[in-house]
């Protein structure tokens, strides 16, 4: 879903899948993989279907009235890049900080391998259900959802080369 | 204390994963056109170097070692690391479905990242405890991050430089990675001196 634009905007190709009153449901157009080398096309093939993995990420956003969008096209849609790397401190760097603050202060404490990774383990599930707060908190500021740009050009593709 | 602070300096920028021991160059070149990518991608394999490495200490340590498994160790660890990479995607969907559908790109990438495997068996090799394994997979997948962030920077800054035609793309950026390798090989002097 992600690639490379302007300074401002993380862009993503995504397809409409579902119109209904007011939203659009939309299904990012995405290969399981970076797509920069000759071994794209089997790179990650293995960790479940693609189509799965693309179905469990559909998403939704309003729709916006007049652009008489229609199920099958495929627009172009983007989020501002803060926002990304917020999103992913909040949901990889949290839970990280305090799994290694529990088994430092338990290795302090106990000083036994069990006892540690007992701490390191409790620390990781307070620090995940602490993410969860942020991101909800995140999710109900508006931050995280993605924003119409415009329909994508005949060909254009994630990695920006055109599709033959 | 001081011996903790040593060994990250030594596993993060000594001996970086990318530029001295060559691991994870794939996402090394691929996922560094912008450094806002960069950053979820480093972030997000950072997550699962660390937790992937707590659980391969463990196994290590309480069935492999014990049982004298050895043997079965890499395809055990490649188990464990495909399982947090699914325990990871399972987890942040569950956490919060608005950030899986933006961070979840990175992580069918990390399960082929070979620094994953890597770490978690250079780890063995050094026969540390827990919390000191688990600090030197975390330095270790820090100087991950910090290498893709700063070649993102690069590329970013290349993209708009005029590059004769030949070198456009790829080639120019393997040079830049080969000059910023041996600019991190100063810090070769760190450890020695």
């Amino acid at each position: 879903m992600i690639r490379l634009s302007d300074r401002n905007t993380v862009e993503g190709i995504v397809r409409v899948v579902e119109v209904q009153d007011g939203v659009l449901w939309l299904q990012p157009e995405q290969t399981s993989t970076c797509g920069s080398c000759a071994s794209a096309g089997q790179c990650g093939k293995g960790i479940g279907s693609l189509a799965r993995r693309n179905e469990a990420r559909r998403f939704s956003i309003a729709h916006q009235d007049g652009l008489g969008l229609g199920v099958g096209e495929r627009i172009v849609v983007g989020i501002a890049p803060r926002i990304l790397v917020k999103a992913a401190l909040i949901a990889y760097g949290l839970p990280l900080t305090t799994a290694l603050a529990a088994a430092g202060i338990a290795q302090s404490w106990f000083g036994g391998d069990l006892a540690t990774l007992l701490a390191a383990a409790t620390g990781l599930a307070c620090g995940l259900w602490m993410a969860r707060l942020g991101a909800r908190r995140l999710s109900a500021s508006g931050e995280l959802a993605p924003r119409f740009l415009r329909r994508a050009k005949p060909g254009e593709s994630d990695g920006g080369k055109s599709e033959s | 204390m001081k011996e903790y602070a040593l060994m990250m300096i030594g596993a993060a920028l000594v001996n970086n994963v990318i530029l001295a021991r060559f691991l994870g160059l794939c996402s090394f070149m691929g996922v560094t056109t912008r450094i806002d990518t960069a950053a979820g991608m480093g972030l997000a394999t950072t997550f699962v170097i660390t937790v992937s490495s707590m659980a391969d200490w463990a196994v290590q340590t309480y069935l492999l070692a014990p049982y004298g498994l050895g043997f079965l160790r890499t395809v055990t660890f490649i188990l464990v690391i495909a399982s947090a990479v699914q325990f990871t995607e399972l987890t942040v969907r569950k956490v919060s479905p608005s950030l899986f559908q933006m961070l979840g790109i990175y992580l069918p990438l990390i399960t082929t990242n070979c620094a994953v495997l890597g770490v978690a068996l250079l780890l063995v090799e050094s026969h540390m405890n827990f919390l000191a394994s688990t600090l030197f997979a975390f330095a270790s997948s820090l100087g991950y991050s910090l290498v893709m962030v700063i070649f993102a920077g690069l590329r970013e800054r290349l993209a708009l430089a005029p590059v004769p035609r030949l070198f456009a793309g790829p080639p120019i950026g393997f040079i830049v990675a080969s000059l910023l390798a041996m600019a991190f090989m100063g810090f070769s002097g760190i450890s020695t001196g």
